[in-house]
């Protein structure tokens, strides 16, 4: 059963829109879970306030991990699948009971995860380092998770058959049904990471396996931690593209160096997982530094191509659509109040300045000492994957809102503010994080106070400056998430029906015109930004190895 | 242990010769020992767990390392500055994590010491020991003994300074006439050598009056390690 979507031509599934809607609602249900964990957390970290008790502290930290960086990332990435595979592409999903079951799988497991946590049984941080042990159901929670996560992912690839053989696009593949797909292979060879490490840290909770290595635990782990983030990454990149399209009708000026940028994550990511072994024993010297390094930065490299890509592609339709003056008009004279395009921007900008520029240098050998699980880790990836992914999903959202949900977006004034008070509230939390990290003080720390102790350690003072900052920052982003909530909730469920075109709130640009005359570079402006990126990274990364330089001597 | 020179809140103070192996262990909830170092001096740091897995965090000079149960991690550490340096856990190892911390001080001449408030340090016991091959003094025998005290955790129940809250203070307890209990009768023994012997061997065979409800766990320590500590409690 097909409907014709009235604003963009689209055949859209009805069995298809169904399977996004049910995903993006509980994606969005796991990021209220994240979030309200998230706010009580940034209160206790914050000394002077401190709510909550150890117990709950770490049960949070744990809680806040799995719903932010499992179940909302990977929901609303299923419901991108589904989206991309199907409406995308005209084409009917394959095997929509299959979808439910994976749904409810997928349910299953946060449910059980989730309670067991809250129950006390699981305070084993998302990482869950063994011989930390957690109650057998969560493991089994997540295992069931993952296995509907997998299934999701196999009817993606049999929605892309059928697409093929009906022969539902042109001669390739769109570029945002591409990127997709890189991320769908991501997300199996790191769904098989996580099986392998899971289901023996399963039987090993259950009593059935007496010893699991610590050491390969982790080295295992962070095939699935980390691996995984480049699903996000490329599910994050695919949606830039496709905003550009919609928003202003931009294309990637090189659609062939775009894909195989793609590729490139598939091949070389699964070593980024590398640098979480950057200090422990059993590995040697060389093997870390060949793997962070030559190996790794293809893998950043291809980031880079699509950092480059996606605000070239905006840069080089705006000036086809005339605004051509100077090197910025094309971004003074971007569809601003497309919250959208806004929140794009912003995730290119948070992705590449916070994110990028600490992953590269944290990942190496030398520097990582100074950061390895300081509170500077999650502020990195504060600025990957919230500023990064979650920003992006939520700017995405405000197109799916009408097309695949039919309504109108509540509140659209309020929408087009979300994305800036997002973004500057990460931007600071993750600064912060950052700062304090190099400062010393660590991760997933109840008491930077030592209370209890046999001695103390006082921080070097301008910590107090940056953790209120944090505080200041996380309040910000909890209260434009919650707005953001709001915005969906109210919207999908008591807002105006769409009617057609002239409902839409937020513009569906039509592809930009053929440039006229072609003269010089097309991107001029994205490339005097790319530049002003690059110095900003050598200047990060020469202080890092300045910090360096006052430790101690170490072989 | 040979390198042993004090305790400091509890935890053993080690003085290490520059350029030996150093040993440094994680647990739940604590680094041990308390390091002594020298300025520009190496060490060979042997790190490990006895239990989960711990992250050691030197600060405030930033330098973060992840320590395993069951690795031996081996780095060769060469401090650059003197000063009090706190070792910090930053890998979430349960409900005590906050606790978990450390100290390293580096220093350049023994006078240094006083800096840090630490006074009346002991010379190492260990060194003249392991020279020769005559037996020890009673003299070495009781600094033995006090470090199996820190580091068997007695202390924990036994305080040396006269106060029974948990257990019998080992203050004046050699020699000392004590009431206890054997198969539920009152009876008074003398605290000597043997009785000191069976106590720790099995624990639950008298047990003296007052302390009834908290029983003393099986410590398995060596016979050598007995004798040391009859020999520290005889001091006190």
């Amino acid at each position: 059963m097909f409907r014709t979507c009235d604003i963009t031509g689209f055949k859209v599934d009805l069995q298809s829109e169904k399977l996004i809607r049910a995903n993006a609602v509980f994606a969005v249900i796991s990021l209220l879970f994240a979030v309200v964990a998230a706010i009580l957390l940034v209160f206790t970290r914050y000394q002077p306030v401190h709510l909550l008790g150890a117990e709950w502290y770490y049960r949070l930290v744990t809680f806040h991990g799995l719903n932010a960086l499992i179940f909302w990332i990977i929901f609303f990435e299923i419901a991108g699948l589904y989206f991309g595979s199907t409406v995308i592409l005209n084409t009917k999903f394959c095997a929509p009971k299959w979808g439910w079951v994976a749904f409810a799988l997928m349910v299953a497991g946060l449910v059980i995860s989730n309670i067991i946590i809250l129950m006390g049984k699981a305070d084993v941080m998302l990482t869950s380092y063994t011989p930390l042990k957690a109650h057998p159901l969560y493991y089994l929670g997540i295992i069931l998770f993952a296995v509907g996560a997998l299934l999701a992912v196999i009817l993606f690839f049999g929605n892309l058959m059928i697409a093929r053989r009906d022969k539902a696009y042109g001669e390739t593949m769109p570029l945002v049904t591409y990127g997709l797909m890189t991320a769908a292979i991501i997300a199996v060879i790191t769904l098989a990471s996580g099986a392998l490490i899971y289901i023996p840290t399963f039987l090993w909770s259950l009593g059935l396996v007496d010893n699991i290595d610590p050491a390969m635990y982790k080295l295992i782990w962070w095939g699935l931690g980390h691996s995984s983030q480049q699903i996000n990454v490329a599910a994050m990149v695919s949606i830039w593209y496709m905003v550009s399209f919609l928003a202003v009708g931009g294309t990637s000026i090189n659609e062939r160096v775009s894909r195989s940028a793609f590729v490139l994550y598939i091949l070389f990511i699964c070593l980024a997982s590398a640098h979480h072994l950057l200090t422990d024993p059993g590995v040697s010297s060389a093997w870390k530094v060949w793997n962070t390094s030559y190996a790794m930065y293809l893998a950043v490299l291809a980031s880079m191509i699509h950092a480059f890509a996606v605000p070239s592609s905006f840069e080089s339709a705006q000036r086809r659509w005339g605004y051509n003056k100077g090197l910025f008009q094309w971004l003074s004279k971007a569809p601003w109040s497309n919250p959208a395009f806004s929140s794009i921007i912003l995730a290119v900008i948070g992705f590449g300045f916070i994110g990028g520029t600490t992953g590269v240098i944290f990942g190496m050998e030398q520097t990582n000492i100074i950061v390895h699980n300081t509170i500077a880790i999650p502020g990195h990836f504060k600025g990957t994957v919230v500023i990064g992914t979650t920003l992006t999903f939520m700017g995405i959202t405000y197109y799916l809102i009408p097309l695949i949900f039919r309504r109108k977006i509540a509140g659209f004034k309020w929408a087009q503010w979300q994305p800036w008070l997002f973004f500057i509230g990460i931007a600071l939390l993750s600064i912060s994080m950052i700062v304090l990290g190099q400062l010393g003080v660590p991760r997933r720390h109840w008491d930077s106070s030592f209370s209890g102790g046999p001695f103390t350690h006082n921080f070097n003072p301008a910590v107090d400056f940056f953790w209120a900052l944090m505080m200041l920052g996380g309040t910000i982003a909890f209260l434009a998430t919650i707005i953001w909530i709001l915005i969906v909730v109210i919207s999908v469920f008591f807002g105006q029906k769409v009617n057609g075109p002239q409902d839409m709130q937020l513009k569906i640009s039509p592809l930009a015109p053929q440039a006229k005359e072609h003269k010089g570079f097309e991107a001029p402006g994205t490339l005097a930004l790319t530049m002003v990126f690059l110095l900003v990274f050598i200047a990060l990364f020469f202080l890092n190895w300045k910090w360096l330089a006052a430790t101690w001597n170490v072989n | 242990m040979q390198n042993m020179v004090g305790s400091d809140n509890g935890i053993p103070i080690v003085r290490p010769e520059p350029n030996t192996n150093v040993f440094l262990m994680a647990e739940m909830w604590r680094w041990s020992p308390v390091l002594i170092l020298e300025k520009d001096q190496s060490y060979k740091f042997h790190i490990s767990s006895k239990d989960i897995v711990h992250g050691l965090s030197i600060q405030p000079v930033n330098m973060n390392f992840q320590v395993y149960p069951g690795y031996d991690y081996l780095l060769e550490f060469k401090p650059t500055e003197t000063g009090e340096y706190k070792v910090i856990c930053n890998e979430f190892c349960g409900i005590g994590h906050h606790t978990m911390i450390g100290k390293i001080v580096v220093i350049e001449k023994d006078e240094d010491l006083k800096l840090y408030g630490f006074k009346d340090l002991k010379k190492p016991a260990g060194k003249a020991a392991a020279k020769k091959n005559e037996p020890l003094t009673e003299a070495e025998m009781a600094l033995m003994g006090e470090q199996v005290y820190t580091l068997k955790g007695c202390g924990a129940c036994h305080k040396t300074d006269g106060t029974s809250l948990i257990a019998p203070s080992w203050k004046g307890l050699y020699g000392k006439d004590e009431h206890v209990i054997v198969d539920g009768k009152k009876t008074t023994v003398k605290v000597d050598d043997e009785y000191i012997k069976e106590s720790i061997q099995n624990p639950t065979s008298k047990i003296t009056v007052g302390y009834e409800n908290t029983p003393m766990p099986v410590m398995g320590l060596s016979d050598e390690e007995i004798a040391q500590v009859i020999a520290y409690i005889k001091t006190l």
